[in-house]
């Protein structure tokens, strides 16, 4: 058994070169609302490069510096237009039943994606190292410890949050998110809605 | 094309597309937004609340707050799991739903002695007068110690300040005054953060749960207030300032304005509970009757896809 060769097979036969980088698009994909998964991952590219900058001079660094104020601020607001994107797509998303067809490995990628983003936020809030950081770990710790979360993840520890918050999350992150974008890319959007469509409909 | 996208997509028309193309527009005029904002906007950073800023600008509270540790009055000293080994004030729902008991104590927490005795036993090291106090203080018998902790706390309503000391009326203290003092003095150097870490990871210190515990309270209580940042006031969907803060939280802050739940002692247990049975809604919605077909009732598919349905449909 060769797997390298099961592998290429796998992925050849899973995703061509037209479904990675698309040239032709069916023509019911023609709505503002596919913008908001570009709009995500677009922001998603703002923050991880401002991100990675932030991370070269260090969480504190925007205290006392106008250039780390600058980064800081970039990282803040790619988080508002990211969630932004996340939040529309998610609705679009619903409203189109995007999981029919056998689609639902996307639409529970998806929503797990949002839930770990949700995580991300919340340490890069505490991450913040400011009033915000100090009021929003404090209160927050008093949820996790409720569910017993915080018996292992100490938002009130700094190291343990700036670790979760630049690496742990971000690679579960992209890997959700990339999964979701190469499951769509694999299967290609989901048709429009059928008057008599039944639910559990395949596809047609 | 995939085989699986050649043989769901047949009979479809295409159009021409450029993924790449589109992809760098959208990048662009998130870039264009984004880097706007941070220039003419910028971003919060609204200054921690420290222990030296208490106790030079109220000490009285500063005192306040220490002798609440001292005493074992703190709520932090009956918090129960992951702090102390109070498993009967976890939150619990239906007598039994109680994550934190399950996980025992995983962060221990002495305030009394984490808090006070430990600091004042550093101080000790450059005011003898303090190290005295504090041996006297040990010696004594626990009911002594507390008779003295209760006093020292109800002289504090009547205390007077003098700049950044404050003047007690007489009382029978014993040593807690001047134990007292000597963490005023500990706070107003600005040295009550250091003397919390943990003295075995020294010089580095990355973990604050000590400092952070030690500051919570009424003090931070009020400030969040003053900026419409406590829980009852939507809470962390709230930045200081006019920033926008979590406001993707807001289904998880709503249960907080809702009085059944933010009245229960077992608040934070529901909600997490309520948003992890949300959560998974949202993650087998496509399996749940009814709910997986919304979309298709409310219709507003077919504003999305108007064009597919005016143009192609057969």
């Amino acid at each position: 058994m060769n797997l390298t060769r099961k592998a290429q097979r796998l992925v050849t036969r899973g995703m061509s070169l037209e479904d990675a980088l698309p040239t032709t698009m069916p023509v019911y994909v023609n709505s503002v609302v596919y913008l908001f998964g570009v709009m995500t991952l677009s922001a998603l590219g703002m923050i991880s490069i401002s991100g990675a900058v932030i991370a070269l001079f260090g969480p504190t660094w925007y205290h006392v510096s106008p250039a780390g104020r600058f980064f800081n601020s970039l990282h803040f607001w790619g988080v508002q237009i990211f969630f932004l994107g996340l939040v529309m797509h998610m609705i679009g998303k619903f409203f189109m039943a995007a999981w029919r067809h056998g689609r639902w490995r996307t639409w529970i990628g998806g929503i797990i994606a949002l839930g770990i983003a949700v995580f991300t936020g919340l340490t890069g809030f505490i991450m913040q190292t400011d009033w915000d950081a100090e009021w929003i770990s404090g209160q927050s710790k008093d949820a996790m410890n409720a569910m017993g979360i915080g018996s292992f993840l100490n938002v009130l520890n700094t190291g343990q949050v700036t670790m979760l918050h630049i690496l742990f999350f971000p690679i579960l992150m992209f890997l959700f998110i990339g999964l979701h974008v190469a499951i769509v890319r694999h299967e290609s959007p989901v048709k429009p809605i059928e008057a008599n469509e039944r639910p559990g409909a395949q596809a047609q | 094309m995939s085989v699986q996208s050649e043989k769901y997509l047949r009979g479809v028309p295409t159009k021409p597309y450029d993924l790449l193309r589109e992809g760098l527009i959208v990048l662009a005029i998130v870039a264009v937004i984004v880097i706007v904002l941070a220039i003419l906007a910028g971003s919060p950073d609204y200054p921690t609340i420290t222990a030296g800023e208490v106790a030079t600008k109220q000490p009285v509270a500063f005192l306040q707050l220490c002798t609440d540790y001292l005493s074992g009055n703190s709520d932090l000293q009956t918090y129960g799991p992951p702090y102390t080994n109070n498993p009967e004030n976890a939150q619990t729902i239906l007598g039994f739903v109680s994550p934190a008991k399950w996980f025992g104590v995983t962060i221990p927490v002495d305030a009394k002695k984490d808090f006070i005795l430990t600091p004042l036993a550093k101080v000790a090291k450059i005011d003898p007068t303090v190290g005295s106090a504090l041996a006297a203080f040990e010696q004594a018998s626990a009911s002594q110690q507390a008779a003295w902790t209760k006093n020292f706390g109800d002289a504090l309503d009547k205390a007077t300040t003098n700049g950044s000391q404050v003047v007690m009326p007489q009382g029978d203290y014993g040593p807690v005054e001047t134990m007292m003092v000597g963490m005023l003095h500990l706070g107003q150097a600005g040295l009550v953060e250091g003397a919390l870490a943990d003295s075995s990871l020294l010089p580095y210190s990355l973990d604050n749960t000590k400092a952070l515990l030690f500051m919570e309270g009424d003090l931070e209580e009020n400030v969040a207030g003053q900026l419409d940042m406590q829980g009852g006031q939507w809470g962390i969907g709230h930045e200081t300032g006019n920033y926008p803060g979590a406001w993707w939280l807001w289904p998880y802050t709503f249960l907080y304005q809702v009085p059944a739940i933010a009245n229960s002692p077992n608040a934070d247990l529901l909600v997490g509970l309520i948003i992890g049975a949300f959560l998974l809604i949202l993650v087998f919605l496509p399996v749940i009757p009814i709910l997986n077909r919304i979309p298709h009732w409310i219709k507003v598919y077919r504003i999305i896809w108007r064009d597919w349905y005016r143009n192609y449909r057969t």
